[in-house]
């Protein structure tokens, strides 16, 4: 491996190293094959972490780099596309983290329920059915902005959970934290979502929603 | 067969919804669903909220990024 990588230029139809050309071609191949399939949702992870294109645009590609490079240490057979994504959020913590700083010090888990504006009780509409019926018919450009709203971890853990289907176990794996803890961000960061586009719809007007100020909890 | 209730329903329906459960435990969570109009409509903003989320984050890379993984592959850039 180092071999290859001392060389200067692409290794390409010259000298006498045609074995470990044809070796890295092969590798090349099956990553392609293997991992290039997992673009989107990858980008889809890197959108979720950095929230702008330019920004998840580069960490998939660092993200890609690094799993290239770490390829020989992926055990075939198991859970490439975990290993993926975990490579994706680790390359976010050594080289975002320190630019796109949260505004609090600490860990959302410290925060108290009260501090990140859920009120279990509350809801401004008038039913459950009202309130599903409004979600169901939110523009998605409401529900991004929603997701972005909430703390980043919360952010992922749905992300992974709702949209990629993986498991708690796969998704402790890849935010390297307890099953616990992912369980508590879903929950957390769920109800947060629904706060938001609860009250988002009944603004709008969209669904039933009669705002009459007064709804018991 | 009692039926498991309101509040162990409500504690259990996001690991229901996301099949982390056991087959017996989301049997006992399914058959209380059936039963209970509040808990349904949960469940119902529950799956409309997950599908909310689906559709916001269904998202495709840019083309460029496709082969700017690629180029960087082919000239060994994996630094």
């Amino acid at each position: 491996m180092s071999a290859v990588l001392e060389c200067p230029r692409p290794p390409c139809e010259r000298v006498g190293s045609k074995t470990m050309d044809a070796a890295l071609e092969a590798k090349q191949a099956l990553f392609v094959e293997q991992a290039l399939p997992h673009l989107d949702q990858l980008y889809g992870h890197a959108m979720r972490k950095t929230g702008n294109p330019a920004d998840a645009n580069d960490l998939v590609q660092e993200t890609y780099m690094k799993a290239f490079a770490a390829f020989e240490s992926f055990e075939q057979g198991t859970n490439l596309k975990a290993w993926l994504h975990r490579i994706l959020e680790n390359s976010f913590i050594n080289n975002y983290r320190k630019a796109v700083r949260e505004p609090f010090q600490g860990s959302v888990e410290e925060l108290e329920d009260w501090q990140l504006g859920n009120a279990e009780s509350r809801t401004a509409m008038s039913s459950r059915s009202a309130e599903a019926e409004a979600i169901d018919h939110l523009p998605s450009s409401a529900v991004k902005d929603a997701l972005q709203n909430i703390p980043e971890e919360f952010r992922v853990a749905v992300f992974l959970a709702d949209v990629e289907g993986f498991s708690y176990q796969e998704i402790a794996d890849i935010m390297d934290t307890p099953t616990g803890t992912v369980m508590s961000r879903l929950h957390r960061g769920r109800r947060l979502l629904r706060d938001q586009l609860t009250e988002y719809a009944a603004e709008q007007g969209i669904g039933l929603a009669p705002k009459t100020g007064e709804n018991r909890g | 067969m009692a039926d498991c209730g309101c509040d162990k329903a409500k504690q259990a329906l996001e690991e229901y919804l996301h099949n982390e459960l056991c087959s017996e435990e989301a049997a006992d969570i399914r058959e209380h669903l059936e039963g209970c109009v509040d808990c349904t409509d949960e469940e119902r903003v529950n799956v409309v909220l997950r599908e909310a989320v689906q559709r916001a984050c269904d998202e495709t890379a840019p083309e460029d990024l496709r082969n700017q993984v690629m180029a960087r592959l082919r000239e060994g850039q994996y630094h």
